[in-house]
């Protein structure tokens, strides 16, 4: 075998060993180095040179960047995930037709959705979605995502919150986390407008709170404009007030004079 | 013009070839006498009426035809000659030799063209694809296009561009799509530096397309936005970029400016190009829908197009009505059209404006309703359907969907009185926009009319109006069946 190939394999091992200890200075440290390593490969994209070894080569890389992910997620860093999953995305749609499918694949993909999700990038999201075949739909990775993107649009928060209970993978549940902050920030802002006041139990329920005082300091903190008083959360200063009686003259002015000035020019 | 005169000196081949193989050979050495004074003359408009009197022979070339033609424009013998014709079927060995043989003692020992070479190569492959002969055809286009690379000529223009369109025609009939972007790529780069924007506007269009067959909408638009723009040349290619604008927009969750594109790329399309005007239309019905808008029912009703847009009207229907249960018997049952369309995530985006419409209604209807008919009607199917629906209408209340209130201790939504709209903004702003509109129509219009140029400059001859005149006609007749080819 290739040595450049075994020296690889054997650091491999050693980060695959730390990423299991929850070692992670050790597994960023060797990550590092393989990522280096594998830039010698001439057979991995982007030049994806048809050399003897490209089948073992590649698989191997793909493996090195699904942990990479799989890392990320655990050290919770969105930026080295999005990095990573740029890196492996080649392996999965240029080199499909080379390699056998990763069993990994799905829960990775899933993942790159959740995280769109998360970061309230809808537009990639369905980008994203377009490039799954009806098959990747049907997996419980992928289809989890693209629910809770549907009760997130729906405004079903509650189906969204539920959610984590049925994550499919232990990785997704850190971004679960990250959703429910971004739902319990949703939910405030429709409750503000959609009720005149709600009882602190009530809002406490609705709002995902433990305790009466999280929900005071987070009414502090976050919407300094909504009242407590007799057991209640007003949200009548966040309403706007009543429409304005005005005429907008300059605007009027300015739209009466274009129209004026292109009249002219037809006629 | 000596031309026309050389070919009325072309006696008639002796050997027995039917009359309509013999009035195309006729028609076809016309065309080559086009190509060249235009090629002399340095007239691009010459050379794309030749590509449009070919389209019109396209349905009458055969072999025979093809070897006469090629031993005609090209010197037998010569380089060119033998490749291009190593692409043909040989299926008449006796009658080709009798065919070369005679036009051989005939051709002028003329210079070969490069522009008549070119435009062998574009006969030939259309003759390819018509037969389905898809492999010789794909090993024609790459020849024709390795060609291609060595001439910088603007007269080639028209013709190379077309046949880039014919290569990657031929590429996605075997499904290979994806081998040749990397070329199609150097072919724009090359087109950009050369100035050849008629080549950029066609490899652009063929770039896109190439991605969006493989659902590429991140790479598509990447492209699309740092190509450089400058303004239409030809219609087909604008409205087929205007097409794969509006499908990337939609994805991307732009759907107002979607929405323009897909509308005035089925606007603009040739009427005779149908099954590009339906597609456009399927996904400018889908377009709207997100937008909240009703497609009127005479976009359905339009002519050769109903069946089929069958599906897109039940949808449209369901969703008018707000029904979630009819809306998922539709999504079902269409479920393959959908797909093949590659608008079926789109529909799964719209469950949310049925459930939207299905909210208006109610809040219509009624002053004060509990949340637990509102998911009654909405027939929420879900674990715990009053909390939801009340999530819901909380966030249909945040995006001004409905005007109401809710009450959570007695489990209510309360309609706010509608207003009088009248007292508002709103009619103002509706003229204002409408307007604007109107305006902007004119300022276009007055835009549009062209002049060619140089015309006030010399006066037209009276030959010269004749041959215009006869041009527009053709123009106006081939148009046509030029579009129908393509789409």
């Amino acid at each position: 075998m290739d040595p450049k190939l075994t020296e690889v394999s054997q650091l491999f091992e050693r980060f695959k060993a730390a990423l299991v200890r929850n070692d992670f200075d050790t597994c960023a440290n060797l990550l590092s180095q393989l990522k280096v390593l594998l830039t010698g490969f001439r057979s991995l994209p982007p030049l994806f040179e048809d050399t003897p070894n490209a089948i073992h080569e590649l698989t191997l890389a793909r493996d090195i960047y699904e942990h990479a992910v799989i890392l990320s997620v655990k050290t919770e860093d969105q930026d080295a995930f999005e990095r990573d999953f740029f890196q492996l995305k080649p392996y999965y749609t240029d080199a499909s037709g080379r390699l056998p499918q990763s069993p990994q694949e799905y829960i990775i993909l899933g993942l790159n959705l959740l995280r769109l999700l998360v970061q309230n990038r809808i537009a990639e999201f369905h980008t994203e979605l377009e490039l799954l075949s009806s098959t990747a739909l049907e997996n419980p990775c992928i289809k989890h995502a693209v629910e809770l993107e549907q009760s997130f649009m729906e405004g079903a928060y509650n189906r969204v919150l539920s959610a984590r209970q049925t994550a499919p993978h232990e990785s997704f549940v850190y971004f679960m986390d990250l959703l429910a902050k971004t739902v319990r920030d949703e939910i405030g802002g429709c409750s503000e407008k959609a009720y005149d006041y709600l009882s602190i139990s009530d809002a406490r329920q609705m709002l995902l709170f433990s305790s009466d005082k999280e929900l005071a300091d987070y009414i502090k903190e976050d919407h300094p404009e909504w009242e407590i008083k007799d057991g209640c959360v007003f949200f009548q200063k966040a309403k706007e007030t009543a429409p304005c009686k005005e005429i907008p003259s300059l605007q009027l002015i300015n739209q009466t004079l274009s129209y004026a000035r292109e009249l002219e020019r037809i006629v | 013009m000596t031309n026309d005169v050389e070919m009325k000196e072309n006696p008639v081949p002796s050997n027995p070839t039917t009359l309509t193989s013999h009035s195309t050979l006729h028609d076809l050495k016309e065309i080559a006498g086009l190509i060249e004074t235009g090629a002399y003359s340095r007239e691009v408009r010459r050379i794309m009426r030749a590509v449009r009197l070919t389209m019109a022979l396209r349905r009458k070339l055969n072999s025979s035809v093809l070897f006469a033609f090629l031993s005609f424009a090209l010197t037998p013998g010569s380089d060119a000659y033998t490749r291009i014709s190593a692409y043909l079927p040989k299926e008449d060995e006796h009658e080709m030799e009798v065919d070369t043989a005679t036009s051989s003692t005939q051709a002028p020992v003329k210079h070969p063209l490069p522009e008549l070479e070119i435009y062998c190569y574009l006969v030939v492959l259309i003759f390819l694809i018509d037969q389905k002969n898809y492999s010789e055809a794909k090993a024609c286009a790459s020849a024709s296009i390795a060609r291609l690379r060595n001439i910088n000529r603007r007269t080639v223009d028209v013709l190379s561009s077309r046949l880039y369109f014919y290569y990657s025609l031929s590429y996605e009939l075997t499904s290979d799509l994806a081998e040749i972007r990397s070329d199609l790529l150097a072919l724009h780069r090359i087109a950009t530096l050369r100035q050849d924007e008629l080549g950029q506007e066609t490899l652009l269009n063929l770039l896109l397309r190439n991605y969006l067959h493989y659902n590429l909408y991140d790479q598509a638009e990447k492209l699309r936005s740092k190509a450089p723009r400058f303004e239409a040349h030809s219609n087909q290619q604008f409205c087929r970029y205007l097409f794969y604008l509006g499908k990337i927009r939609t994805i991307q969750l732009e759907y107002t400016d979607a929405k323009e594109s897909l509308l005035q790329a089925a606007r603009k399309a040739p009427v005779a190009a149908l099954g590009f005007r339906v597609q456009c239309n399927k996904w400018a019905v889908i377009v709207r829908l997100l937008l909240g808008e009703i497609p009127e029912r005479t976009v359905f009703m339009q002519k050769g197009m109903e069946k089929a847009l069958r599906p897109y009207f039940e949808l449209t229907n369901a969703v008018r009505i707000g029904d979630l249960e009819l809306f998922k018997s539709v999504a079902e049952r269409f479920s393959s059209t959908f797909n093949k369309d590659g608008t079926h995530n789109l529909t799964v985006r719209l469950r949310h404006n049925v459930i939207r419409t299905g909210l208006r209604n109610i809040s219509i209807s009624y002053s004060r309703i509990s949340l637990a008919d509102v998911a009654e009607k909405l027939r929420l199917d879900s674990p715990n359907p009053v909390a939801d629906a009340e999530c819901i209408v909380a966030k249909a209340i945040r995006d001004g969907a409905v005007d109401a209130i809710l009450n959570h201790t007695d489990g209510w939504m309360v309609s706010k009185e509608t207003g009088d709209i009248y007292s508002t903004n709103e009619p103002q702003m509706a003229f204002n926009s409408r307007i604007a509109f109107c305006l902007n129509m004119h300022n276009e219009a007055v835009r549009a009319l062209r002049f060619p140029p140089n015309s006030h400059k010399e006066k037209e001859s009276a030959e010269n109006r004749r041959e215009r005149q006869q041009q527009e006609q053709e123009l106006a007749k081939h148009i046509a069946e030029e579009d129908d080819d393509e789409f």
